[in-house]
């Protein structure tokens, strides 16, 4: 794309992420994820694919629906408690309409429709945008009206969030639609936890965009956009393929990775909150996404297909591993023993 | 304006009075006609059909055993579901390099095709569709016409073509095909020497792009013998209502709804294709993504 171009989306980018983030206006907060949404529209229908283009208006849709229902309950907010702040949101009419908007921002069921199609049609980087930069303003605007958000609403919808995408994402052979429904159900960890204990529902995005980073940025660097190509890579890059598998175990959750530090901190902070049953719920239906988690892993390091490649390994490899790959895989393998540090600095 | 229309019709009947007779005569045509768009029905197209709010059948019974296919559907579907992608193990659906999608064996197998031709839009081709010998293959065969019918707006004719029925679920939702594994068509045919064209239809979810089509062309040997053609994904380029567009883009195969076979190459006379077996194949050999277009469209400056 042409750098200018670029330029000036990546900035529109950071710049409605960083207004967003540091507004305590509803309008402020509503015009950074505008421009947001603006931003990334040309970077998802960047190849001019006709699905390319189906997805971007498909998130151009969603997106301002869902900014048009914020605007409307900070409005609503406003008409009757007679200010803009963000964190003074206290009509429970607004309260309601806020949730649902910032569930369609987000993608958590049962607004979650779009998301799948929408990374399908983008490639692997603009994808990994949508799943961690885009959901970075709307966590931050739950974050701050935490403590007037309906409970029950929010419980539902993340546990619904956990069990689709952990079903819907069982069947799945394009790996994109893989991490879309991965990354539902992370939302759905996200939501449950955010009324009681904000800070936790922020850690876990963190880790969540670490990990998911991790794994998007191997699986354009190996260039795999379905599972039978993944089947292939250990002949391209073995140790890529080792880390891919460590990677995606801690998006699943797994001890001793990083990904089971939200997850265990999470149930315990539910179980404190009188909501055991909640975290037996939301624990079991995360055992799907392991499912199809442990699915990719096999695929690409744990077993050897048969019919594919006669050779062992390629004379050479295209390019190697960027530093980044391994910056982002270390972490996302090795912080679980740092918890009690990361516990202090959140 | 349809609240106009309705106005006025709410007006004509009060046409009792003279006052408004002149006025009625004048808007006559307008208050008559139930649609506000040109009535001109091309010759081959159906008459009007009586709306579906007319035709509606309330008979409970057949609500009832509506609803039981349809769950029994949609109870196959989540059976099919737990089984793996597309009804298929996961194995299976990683270690396949050939799949047979359609074969021609009975009278089923006919009838999830659909053949149409120029008769929707006037014109005089034929064409019919029928099982061949022994129920070993489709016998697709036909006469066309590049008569151009005479309705004034119409400048070419003559095309005929075979459709498959695009796959439905439970409660008529759509289904797409996955072929994302594969990356040639296979298919054995006999034809007569005519050029075919093989268009792929993947329904996009909007409607600007619903005639996007994405083609290319089967050349038959005349023989007796049988041919096994392959055609590679790659090739196959993007037209729009019957325009090749100049952004040309590859065909993405996870989402295919039908695949349909035309003939149109501008020859009066017969035409005969018989079908054994539509297939998909992944040939390793064939490395090349896509055909057109690849040069740098973007070169940094």
């Amino acid at each position: 794309m042409n750098p200018q171009a670029n330029l000036v989306f990546i900035t529109s980018l950071l710049l409605g992420t960083t207004i967003t983030i540091s507004s305590n206006h509803w309008i402020m907060a509503w015009a950074g994820l505008e421009l947001n949404t603006l931003a990334i529209l040309p970077l998802i229908s960047k190849s001019h694919h006709p699905r390319a283009i189906e997805a971007a208006t498909k998130y151009f849709l969603v997106q301002a629906a869902a900014s048009t229902l914020i605007l409307f309950s900070s409005m609503t907010n406003a008409w009757q408690t007679g200010q803009w702040d963000i964190s003074q949101l206290t009509c429970p009419v607004s309260c309601l309409i806020l949730t649902a908007a910032i569930a369609m921002k987000l993608g958590l069921a049962p607004f979650h429709f779009w998301f799948p199609e929408v990374l399908q049609g983008s490639s692997l980087i603009t994808g990994l945008l949508l799943s961690t930069a885009m959901k970075f303003p709307p966590i931050t605007l739950l974050y701050m009206t935490s403590q007037s958000l309906n409970p029950t609403l929010l419980v539902t919808m993340a546990i619904l969030s956990a069990a689709l995408g952990g079903w819907m994402g069982l069947n799945q052979t394009q790996t994109r639609k893989i991490l879309a429904f991965s990354s539902i159900s992370h939302l759905g960890w996200m939501a449950i936890i955010v009324v009681y204990s904000p800070k936790l529902a922020l850690l876990n995005f963190y880790l969540y965009a670490l990990m998911t980073a991790a794994a998007f940025l191997t699986l354009n660097s190996i260039n795999t956009l379905k599972l039978s190509t993944l089947m292939t890579t250990w002949t391209k890059t073995p140790a890529l393929s080792a880390t891919l598998m460590l990677t995606l175990l801690s998006l699943a959750g797994l001890p001793p990775l990083t990904g089971f530090l939200p997850k265990w901190l999470i149930i315990q902070e539910l179980t404190k909150q009188e909501m055991a049953p909640a975290a037996t719920l939301i624990a079991l239906l995360s055992l799907l996404s392991l499912f199809f988690y442990l699915r990719l892993a096999y695929c690409a390091t744990i077993t050897l297909p048969p019919h594919t490649t006669n050779h062992m390994k390629q004379w050479h490899t295209n390019k190697p591993t960027s530093i980044l790959i391994a910056i982002l895989t270390t972490m996302s393998i090795t912080l679980l023993p740092a918890s009690p540090m990361i516990l202090t600095i959140v | 304006m349809a609240l106009a229309v309705m106005l006025l019709k709410g007006a004509s009947f009060h046409s009792g009075c003279c006052r408004h007779k002149v006025l009625l005569s004048l808007l006559g045509p307008l208050l008559g006609n139930s649609k506000l768009y040109s009535s001109y029905r091309r010759p081959g197209a159906e008459p009007e059909k009586t709306p579906s709010w007319q035709n509606v059948d309330f008979s409970f019974k057949k609500g009832i055993d509506h609803l039981k296919t349809q769950l029994s559907l949609l109870k196959k579907e989540t059976q099919d579901y737990l089984k793996g992608p597309g009804g298929r193990p996961v194995s299976q659906h990683l270690l396949e390099q050939t799949r047979v999608l359609w074969q021609f064996r009975s009278q089923e197998d006919l009838n999830k095709w659909v053949v149409s031709s120029d008769v929707e839009i006037g014109g005089k081709s034929k064409v019919y569709i029928k099982l061949g010998r022994n129920n070993q293959a489709a016998l697709l065969y036909g006469t066309l016409n590049t008569e151009v019918p005479r309705d004034g707006e119409t400048k070419y004719s003559g095309y005929c073509s075979m459709r498959s029925r695009p796959a439905v679920g439970s409660f008529n939702r759509k289904k797409y095909y996955d072929w994302s594994n594969f990356n040639s068509l296979y298919l054995r045919v006999r034809g007569d020497g005519r050029p075919w064209m093989v268009n792929i239809y993947t329904d996009p979810y909007f409607s600007h792009q619903k005639d996007d089509l994405y083609s290319y062309f089967m050349f038959t040997r005349g023989g007796p013998y049988w041919e096994e053609i392959q055609i590679p994904f790659s090739k196959f380029f993007l037209s729009s209502r019957g325009r090749v567009q100049d952004n040309q883009h590859p065909v993405w195969l996870d989402k295919v709804r039908t695949l349909g076979f035309t003939i149109g190459d501008k020859v009066d006379g017969p035409f005969q294709l018989e079908i054994d077996f539509i297939g998909l194949l992944n040939d390793r050999a064939h490395r090349e993504e896509f055909a057109y277009e690849t040069y740098d469209k973007n070169t940094p400056v």
